[in-house]
């Protein structure tokens, strides 16, 4: 039984879809196709982006397992019924008992968890609820506690990943039953030493190796070379530049969701990549600030004035709040249109949280 | 032997019974440790609804000292205007299922429009915009909720007429500046709240409503960063009570634009 049964939930705006090719990608690359991809296919770049999600050949410093704990707390943070049944469907899995994770949801392992894994979840908890965003002090408590630069830049990857994946998953109310119900499935607990064997003989740490030039440039390239030589810049590059390629939604919109999102979150150095890239398709200095002050103005095109006022609701929020106004976009985005805005104001979230953090390092 | 024997059984069924019953009672403590967690977990949820997460969090931590915060806000204030004569006219229970009808109304429009109701005095309440997490959109927040509160009202009215009862009217103040967000109250009852020279002006240009012909009164400051298609007319600078200076307010007439 999930810990988060209680939080209001609203009715799914999507339906799964399969689609053979995204299957494929995904299952060569995880061994297997999260349910979330499913819902994802009509905005091809969304559903591959599940891939980030094993942390397979990604991480260099972090366990697997403080990953994984990760996930719950951010999950548990996000309010995120879907993740959340998800991730302790895989801890139960590789082996950790429900009373232990029990414990951890009620955060009543002060004593027995690492001083290092208590500080390392109690940074992803703030980086997730951004209230404030982790700030310097934050940076050299974990510092304190032997956390190299590079790890820390690391931690808040993952920290970062899981607010993604918590938004793409919570903003279209993508049912949680299944997943909640899965932990305690009598066959996930028959099969659970088999599967979690196999699961970790996929699983392989990622090798450190400096970024090409290339990669330096484009979009948040200044955020991507911070997390320089990680394999997490990599993955953070080719999803930066899926998801502005894609043909779905303008970039001048998606920089206008990115600049919104950075905005609220008080984070100036992804505000000034975002506004960098919406003046760069046009929009004037006087036409952007109005945007960012209002939320609105004439020069914005139909589809940008519906979903610039909801990215400023993917901040912070409660599920049911902001799934019924990510609902409202139905009737005025395509499907393609409405999934492409659920992964770039997720991929705004976890990418303005995880530069402010880059950016208090500095 | 076989007393021995008997007396071995004994002794070995006994310690198994103990055993079973130290089972089951650590299973049902286990399950009743377990009911209260997810009790308080829930009771966390309700909490951080009322009041910022990390207050929740320094509070459960135990942490009373330090739970106040500068923040810019902005402050709505509303009042029933005749409510005394409509107290007196009325009877009780129709009173209270009015007033609750009224504030349920209220509410629901400035919780649509990102503010939380910080607390209801008698006919009036006081909502917030800015104080739980930064919000750089507040002003415009702010003049959305009054304008929904109008349309609400309005809805309200039509109803009460149908049932015969009078209709309903009030003054809203809407300021913005910096507040000392926080915990307040005594030891027996703390309650989250704003407090500061904000609260006090939007209260008095909420009386200021009653002598001029507006239902809705912002003021300069508000009016500087909230969205030009706001139609805003502008009155003269009025004294308030305990202030030194006189009051520039702005009647707020609608909204010249599409969504809101």
């Amino acid at each position: 039984v999930s810990g988060l049964q209680d939080v209001e939930w609203g009715e799914c705006a999507l339906e799964p879809r399969r689609d053979p090719e995204i299957e494929r990608y995904v299952r060569r690359e995880l061994g297997l196709v999260p349910l979330v991809a499913h819902y994802m296919t009509s905005c091809p770049w969304v559903a591959r982006s599940v891939v980030i999600h094993q942390y397979n050949a990604l991480l260099v410093h972090t366990d697997f397992r403080l990953a994984d704990l990760v996930g719950i707390v951010v999950s548990q943070e996000g309010s995120c019924r879907f993740c959340y049944g998800a991730q302790r469907a895989l801890l139960r899995i590789q082996g950790v008992s429900e009373e232990r994770i029990r414990q951890l949801e009620g955060d009543l392992l002060d004593a027995e968890l690492d001083p290092r894994e208590r500080a390392a979840l109690d940074f992803a908890k703030r980086l997730a609820r951004a209230s404030p965003l982790p700030g310097r002090a934050d940076l050299e408590a974990l510092s304190r506690l032997g956390f190299g630069p590079a790890e820390v830049r690391e931690l808040a990857f993952v920290a970062a990943s899981w607010v993604y994946f918590n938004r793409l998953s919570t903003l279209p109310a993508l049912p949680p039953e299944r997943t909640e119900r899965l932990a305690d499935h009598w066959l996930v607990r028959l099969a659970a030493p088999v599967l979690g064997r196999l699961l970790r003989s996929r699983m392989r740490p990622g090798r450190r190796e400096p970024l090409s030039p290339e990669a330096r440039s484009g979009p948040y390239g200044s955020l991507v070379a911070a997390l320089d030589a990680l394999p997490a810049a990599r993955a953070l590059r080719r999803l930066l530049d899926e998801a502005f390629a894609s043909p779905v939604l303008s970039v001048r919109a998606k920089a206008l969701v990115f600049a919104v999102v950075a905005r609220g979150l008080g984070c100036a150095a992804s505000e000034a990549e975002a506004s960098r890239i919406a003046r760069e398709q046009g929009l004037s200095e006087p036409e952007l600030d109005t945007v960012l002050r209002h939320l609105a103005s004439p020069v914005l095109q139909p589809v940008e004035a519906a979903i610039v006022p909801v990215a400023r609701d993917t901040i912070r929020y409660r599920p049911v709040e902001v799934q019924r106004r990510a609902r409202g976009l139905l009737d005025r985005l395509s499907p393609d249109e409405f999934v492409e805005f659920i992964g770039i104001s997720s991929l705004a979230n976890a990418v303005c949280r995880l530069w402010a953090v880059l950016e208090a390092r500095a | 032997m076989t007393i021995a024997a008997i007396a071995a059984f004994g002794a070995l069924s006994l310690v198994l019974v103990l055993l079973r019953r130290s089972r089951s009672e650590s299973r049902r403590l286990g399950a009743r440790l377990e009911e209260a967690l997810a009790n308080l977990q829930r009771l966390e949820g309700i909490f951080a609804r009322m009041v910022p997460h990390e207050l929740v969090e320094r509070v459960i931590g135990g942490d009373h000292a330090t739970l106040g915060q500068k923040r810019e806000v902005t402050v709505l204030f509303a009042d029933l205007v005749g409510f005394t004569g409509l107290s007196e006219s009325l009877e009780a229970s129709v009173l209270v299922r009015v007033l609750n009808g009224y504030f349920d109304r209220m509410t629901r429009a400035i919780v649509e429009h990102r503010g939380r109701v910080s607390t209801f005095l008698g006919d009036g309440l006081l909502a917030l915009f800015g104080a739980f997490e930064p919000n750089p959109w507040q002003s415009d927040d702010a003049l959305h909720a009054a304008l929904a509160m109008r349309g609400e009202l309005g809805a309200y009215n039509r109803e009460l007429e149908a049932e015969g009862l009078p209709r309903l009217g009030f003054g809203v103040g809407v300021h913005r500046g910096m507040g000392v967000a926080g915990l307040v109250g005594s030891h027996e009852r703390l309650e989250f709240a704003v407090v500061g020279g904000v609260v006090n002006v939007a209260a008095r240009v909420q009386s200021l409503t009653r002598s001029c012909d507006a239902d809705i009164l912002a003021t300069r400051e508000v009016r500087e960063l909230a969205d030009s298609r706001f139609l805003l007319r502008e009155l003269p600078p009025a004294e308030l009570r305990g202030l030194s200076r006189p009051v520039q307010t702005f009647a707020l007439e609608g909204f010249q634009g599409g969504d809101a």
